[in-house]
């Protein structure tokens, strides 16, 4: 299955050609420096914008952070089904139309990119979990599509609806860091060998 | 933009991100789709869009090109109603009837890719259009109703 760092959300016309990212691996990197990566690029999985969509095997979606109030799952009863786009009941393109421009930062409204949306593969599956699990878990070709660093930046670079995280709008709380500083991040976690906390 | 709506073709010059909601009633007097909240809160304003439900107060204009709308008005006719709006009649689902043109809309979606919902099938599909007079088991006995009518031929 492949794998899709597949984020909630999305808003500013600025995200419609999407962010301009440089890959750009450095030549060596310390295990130190690489778990200091590994510690920030944890930041940005755990997040709301990130991990409200990176959901388990109940394919239902959840809204939390600072600006949803008390954690829960996704409203109007939202399952996504094994399709994870919804197409069992509710598509999530319903409301999360595919918008070439970008839009819709307004409170409360469904954020929209020029890329549908989804939830990421079960694979992937981010929140509530540990920086071990998710560590173990996105180092790991069997469970992160196959890929490499450069591979990880390139899909970093490549999904607009990524891109999203950092520029949610509609009152919500970006991811950490920024996309640049977060595909830097993977390359040098990457370089260093993908060390984990545990190792 | 041009595009079909009830197998009309239209033909409207509006802004790009004027939402379909607005081009319907404003542009061409379509007012079956309700405004209820603006921000696909409630399910008012429910359509289909090449066959697949979406919420018209979402959708911008300048996606239209070339695709085919239906609303409640093309849905059916009074000689001919479609299996939801007779299970509709038949159950009395309306009470004050603002938001049935979209549940009606959205049920008739359902049964597109589910001939046999459960009751959890129907709450899945229908919790996101909010009736506020509460009709909710008669919506969900209607679903039924149609699910059998159709499954019949």
């Amino acid at each position: 299955m492949r794998y899709a760092f597949v984020l909630m959300f999305f808003a500013s016309t600025a995200l419609a050609a999407g962010e301009t990212v440089e890959i750009t691996p450095p030549t060596a990197v310390s295990p130190q420096d690489g778990l200091a990566a590994w510690s920030r690029i944890y930041e940005v999985t755990s997040h709301p914008r990130c991990a409200n969509c990176h959901v388990g095997a109940d394919n239902r979606p959840m809204w939390s952070g600072p600006s949803y109030g008390r954690t829960r799952p996704h409203g109007m009863n939202i399952n996504a089904g094994e399709s994870r786009i919804g197409a069992e009941y509710v598509p999530c393109s319903t409301c999360h139309a595919l918008r070439e421009t970008g839009a819709n930062d307004a409170h409360h409204m469904a954020p929209q990119v020029a890329m549908n949306w989804q939830l990421a593969p079960v694979d992937a599956e981010w929140f509530g979990k540990s920086s071990v699990e998710i560590c173990q878990q996105l180092r790991d070709p069997e469970h992160n599509g196959g890929r490499d660093h450069l591979a990880l930046a390139r899909h970093l670079d490549h999904d607009l609806i990524l891109h999203w995280a950092w520029a949610p709008g509609g009152g919500r709380e970006p991811a950490p860091y920024g996309l640049q500083d977060h595909v830097n991040d993977v390359l040098a976690w990457g370089v260093a060998g993908f060390p984990c906390p545990d190792d | 933009m041009k595009f079909t709506v009830n197998g009309t073709e239209q033909n409207v010059d509006v802004e790009d991100d004027m939402p379909l909601l607005w081009v319907l009633r404003e542009e061409l007097g379509i007012t079956g789709p309700k405004y209820g909240c603006g921000i696909a809160q409630c399910g008012a304003c429910t359509v289909h869009l090449d066959g697949v439900a979406v919420r018209s107060c979402q959708v911008p204009a300048s996606s239209l090109d070339g695709s085919a709308v239906t609303t409640i008005e093309g849905l059916g006719t009074p000689e001919s109603l479609h299996a939801v709006q007779a299970a509709w009649v038949q159950h009395q689902v309306a009470q004050c009837g603002y938001c049935q043109s979209g549940q009606i809309m959205q049920a008739a979606s359902l049964l597109e890719t589910n001939p046999a919902p459960t009751d959890e099938d129907i709450d899945f599909v229908m919790a996101g259009n909010l009736c506020r007079c509460g009709t909710y088991p008669r919506i969900r006995a209607a679903i039924h109703s149609a699910a059998k009518a159709l499954n019949k031929g």
